[in-house]
């Protein structure tokens, strides 16, 4: 079985991000499972980042620590990483940089300074590079140094460019060297590079230069490893971020007016959309639908107010329409999601979650907007929240978000966070067959007399013809069938009643196995309940505890209004334990699985420091509830 | 005229005011739509809150009564979902210009083909009467517990300066002239601003009828060579400059009529047009997005950047 993690890090600016999609892409035509994500912080230049990817021949889906090979392209990288990779795994680190002490870093945050002094003091080592080669060494880590400086002059030789126009390519030999190491053949880094430079000949050239130098250096001094291919090998899949995939859905799905104000992590799924504004319709369609090409009109607002308003206006209009945001735009949107409400407008909400409280860790991830999406919007404004724990999951999720805004004439939160947002996935073809496209009671013609925007019907949803289709009024003032301002305490009445039998009509249209999935047995020793990117690590440590002979169910909440009050009732009557992990202080989900059920939660694992969760803090949380009955369990793996 | 101005009365009861200078708009506002001949489906009244605010009640017309300070981007996003649509947002000085700025400059920079009529009384008439922001500094209208210190903007000229390509003022008690400049408003392509003076006969009883009639003037009768409408970009820097001069006036005189006109500026729906070829045609509104029920995109046709053969 192969399993293996690689983590490189640098320099914001320095090309990480691009080592990591090459990387990822090599190993993706090797033929394995790939999960990449990256971390890092607000700031364009010089602050430390990496990223961390898992290959699998099974199913990728979690980061994990430590990982089989290291990348270090600076000193900081040595000195953030050296307790990252496992005894017997490979440490890349430049050689230009040995004398370089922890003190000298300027970008790098002062107590991490303090605690890696200490560490190597302990050891009876000083505070340079080299002196943490010694530590890594001592640890039992294959060290493998190449002079950077060195080969970016080699290929600015090569390749006939100045020093300066190559030296972002240090990622790429870096990179290189380890999927040497790891027995990834050269012509898979070569054609990844093509691939993610695609057309680019001024910077594909210098990279390929790049890595067969890398690639000599490892054959000559240490040989190269071998790796078998995977199981992939000969498909056509695709490797997308989870803000892409986001993008992908809602096109896919039908949206035909997308909104946003730039905000971290959100920004890159409208930029993804804006470049694909003018999608080619299925072949087998063209002729049926009378067109070859489709826009999505992605509008960039002057704030998120109004990329939320302006939202609803277009969906008044009839577009099927969203906006997207992260949890401090997601603020500024409250006052209309209650006018979305009250007019019975369908828009889609998609909220990438990162660290707060307020601006918080912006770059950061974790799980503390449930509550505020679940209650956003004054005066008893309702929506629908579904939530999606990794890349497939959010593909279709963005699609049932739209139908259901529409079928259900209701604003929907999509709920996901930074980690899907920065994180890369190998993907297989989606089932286009699977997908439905629904617009409920939508109509673009009226011949039954008077339009009533808000007529009373049994299911408490109106016939909807857009505006500009059918003389009309839309209102957020309470208001008449027709839409007229209306105080009158009958009328009021009959117009809560109609918004009450709208939301039975969710709880009759949502069922129960779209509410949330189970993943393991009732017999087990412990069951995990949680939501969102908690899934793939979760998912993972239930191999790993299998093989340890301790049994993990997983009850995934997909959706929490309307919540999955049968299931999780059940989970807590059946098991013999419960565990929440809930990626945020007020342990958010335990709160509202207790309010929707009365179950407590008696165990809680939690996780504060933006990083992604990985699957060994699962597997260490899950020992230490069931070995020593602890209560709450905080796990912070991650530099 | 196909349609009488009556036809564009709805049958709710007005909840103004007596004497309140709305009702001086709202007849404007029904001539202009029957001169014009505007199918009540397709025009759009939005507004935001406030006694202004409560037009699309008034008017049988498909209305969108928003929340305050928004009118402005859920208009835009009717128009852009739409662009075949007449939209109108009628609203409030403080609706606009207090709250909702950010959204009344961002509508001059796209200048997408929206009219903006401003309901100008100085106050928050619905609150009872708190300072709007046109109402200058050191006045104190009678619900002020002290003069207002804050200045008033000049709504005219962050209009030209935000991009609008068409700004007017008017004044609410002369209805057929504001017709007559409603009327040009909605027949320009762009944004267009309308800032109509309007008594509050309750609450600003400094800035009254008797007050604005001492005040105002007509550009076009007392001064017919005034022109401030740019045809050719070469004349927009003198042109801009004397419109900014004349809707600097304010005080002994205030001009009323068109003070500014941009023709050489493409609409918000051209530009989106120009980089989305096919928007006017199938706009976001109305074009499919299945075909029975089956999505019409193949992602991996469409996504190509992100497909890998493995």
């Amino acid at each position: 079985m192969v399993d293996l993690a690689l983590l490189i890090g640098g320099p914001q600016g320095g090309g990480i991000e691009s080592a990591g999609q090459i990387g990822v892409r090599a190993l993706v035509m090797k033929g394995y499972d790939i999960f990449g994500v990256r971390e890092y912080h607000s700031n364009i230049i010089g602050a430390h980042s990496y990223f961390n990817i898992r290959i699998r021949d099974t199913v990728a889906r979690s980061p994990r620590l430590p990982v089989d090979a290291v990348v270090a392209l600076d000193a900081e990288s040595v000195f953030t990483h050296m307790d990252d990779v496992r005894e017997g795994g490979i440490f890349v680190y430049d050689t230009s940089t040995l004398k370089t002490r922890v003190d000298r870093i300027a970008p790098m945050p002062g107590p991490l300074k303090e605690r890696v002094k200490a560490k190597l003091s302990q050891h009876g080592l000083g505070d340079t590079v080299a002196d943490a080669v010694k530590y890594l060494e001592s640890r039992g880590a294959k060290l493998l140094g190449i002079d950077l400086k060195a080969a970016i002059k080699e290929v600015a030789e090569k390749s006939g460019r100045s020093v300066v126009s190559v030296a972002r390519a240090a990622n790429v030999v870096g990179l290189s060297a380890a999927l040497a190491f790891l027995g990834v053949e050269k012509e898979y880094v070569h054609r990844a590079i093509e691939a993610y430079f695609a057309g680019k000949t001024r910077v594909i050239e210098p990279n390929k230069i790049a890595a067969d130098i890398a690639y000599d250096y490892v054959e000559e001094s240490y040989g190269l490893g071998n790796l078998p291919d995977g199981p992939h090998k000969g498909k056509v899949r695709m490797v997308a971020s989870g803000n892409d995939v986001v993008a992908m859905g809602k096109v896919v799905g039908g949206l035909t007016v997308q909104t946003y104000y730039p905000i971290t992590p959100a920004a890159d799924e409208a930029l993804y959309m804006e470049g694909h504004r003018l999608v080619e319709v299925r072949e087998e369609l063209a002729e049926k639908v009378g067109l070859e090409k489709l826009g999505v009109a992605v509008i960039q607002t002057e704030d998120e107010i109004s990329a939320i308003n302006m939202a609803i206006g277009a969906a008044l209009a009839g577009a099927r329409s969203a906006t997207t945001t992260s949890g401090p735009g997601f603020a500024l949107m409250n006052e209309a999601i209650s006018m979305a409400y009250i007019m019975e407008a369908p828009v889609v909400i998609t909220i990438w979650q990162r660290a707060g409280p307020s601006t918080g860790m912006a770059t950061r991830t974790g799980q503390q907007d449930l509550l505020h999406a679940m209650f956003a919007g004054h005066g008893d404004a309702v929506k629908i929240v579904v939530a999606s724990g990794d890349h497939e999951e959010a593909f279709y999720d963005a699609i049932k978000a739209l139908n259901w805004a529409e079928k259900f004439q209701i604003p929907v939160v999509h709920l996901v966070d930074k980690t899907l947002a920065a994180s890369t996935k190998s993907l297989d073809r989606f089932d286009l067959d699977s997908i439905t496209i629904d617009r409920g009671k939508l109509s673009y013609e009226w011949s039954g007399g008077e339009y009533l925007r808000y007529k009373l019907t049994e299911d408490g949803i109106s016939p909807r013809v857009p505006v500009g289709f059918a003389k009309q009024l839309n209102s957020s003032l309470e208001h008449t069938e027709y839409g007229y301002a209306i105080e009158d305490p009958e009328v009021r009445n009959a117009m809560v009643e109609k918004r009450l039998k709208k939301l039975d009509a969710i709880e009759r249209g949502i069922p129960e196995d779209e509410r949330v999935k189970v993943y393991g047995s009732s017999d087990a020793d412990i069951t995990i309940i949680s939501w969102g990117t908690v899934k793939g690590p979760v998912l993972d440590a239930m191999e790993k505890l299998e093989d340890e002979g301790i049994k993990v169910r997983y009850v995934h909440i997909k959706t929490f209004i309307p919540f999955p009050v049968r299931t999780i009732d059940e989970a807590f009557k059946s098991a013999s334990r419960v565990a929440v992990v809930d990626y945020n202080m007020l342990a958010q989900t335990s709160l509202a699985i207790r309010m929707f059920t009365g179950h407590k939660a008696p165990h809680v694992i939690q996780k504060f420091t933006g990083r992604a969760l990985q699957e060994q803090e699962i597997v260490r949380a899950v020992k230490e509830i069931l070995e020593n009955n602890v209560e709450r369990v905080v796990v912070s793996d991650g530099a | 005229m196909a349609r009488s101005w009556l036809e564009y009365r709805s049958p709710a009861w007005v909840q103004w005011c007596p004497g309140c200078g709305n009702y001086g708009i709202l007849t404007a506002a029904f001539k202009a739509f029957a001169e014009l001949d505007l199918d009540p489906a397709k025009t759009v009244v939005v507004s935001g809150i406030g006694c202004s605010s409560r037009i699309p009640y008034y008017i049988n017309v498909t209305g969108v009564h928003t929340i305050h300070g928004r009118p402005i981007p859920v208009a835009t996003g009717i128009k852009l979902a739409n662009p075949h649509l007449t939209v109108l947002v009628m609203s409030g000085d403080g609706d606009l210009l207090g709250i909702g700025a950010a959204h009344f400059v961002a509508l001059g920079r796209r200048n997408a083909d929206i009219t903006v009529v401003m309901h100008d009384n100085a106050v928050y008439g619905l609150t009872k009467g708190q300072a709007g922001p046109t109402l200058p500094a050191w006045v104190q209208t009678k619900a002020l517990r002290a003069p207002n210190i804050q200045d008033a903007l000049n709504p005219l000229l962050l209009a030209i300066a935000s991009g609008y390509t068409f700004v007017a003022r008017a004044y609410a008690y002369h209805v057929d002239k504001l017709k007559d400049i409603i009327k040009e408003a909605i027949k320009h392509r762009g944004a267009a601003f309308i800032d109509v003076l309007q008594p509050c006969p309750t609450y600003n009883n400094v800035m009254t009828q008797q007050w604005y009639e001492q005040r105002i003037y007509y550009i076009d009768e007392q001064e017919p060579d005034y022109d401030a409408t740019i045809k050719s970009p070469e004349e927009r820097s003198e042109k801009v400059a004397r419109a900014i001069a004349k809707a600097m006036e304010w005080g002994d005189r205030i001009p009323l009529g068109i003070i500014y006109r941009d023709l050489t500026k493409e609409p918000f729906d051209a530009r989106i047009e120009k980089i989305m070829p096919g928007y006017l045609e199938h706009p976001p509104a109305t074009r499919p997005v299945h075909y029975e029920g089956k999505p019409l995109v193949d992602p991996f046709k469409v996504f190509t950047d992100r497909v890998v053969q493995a």
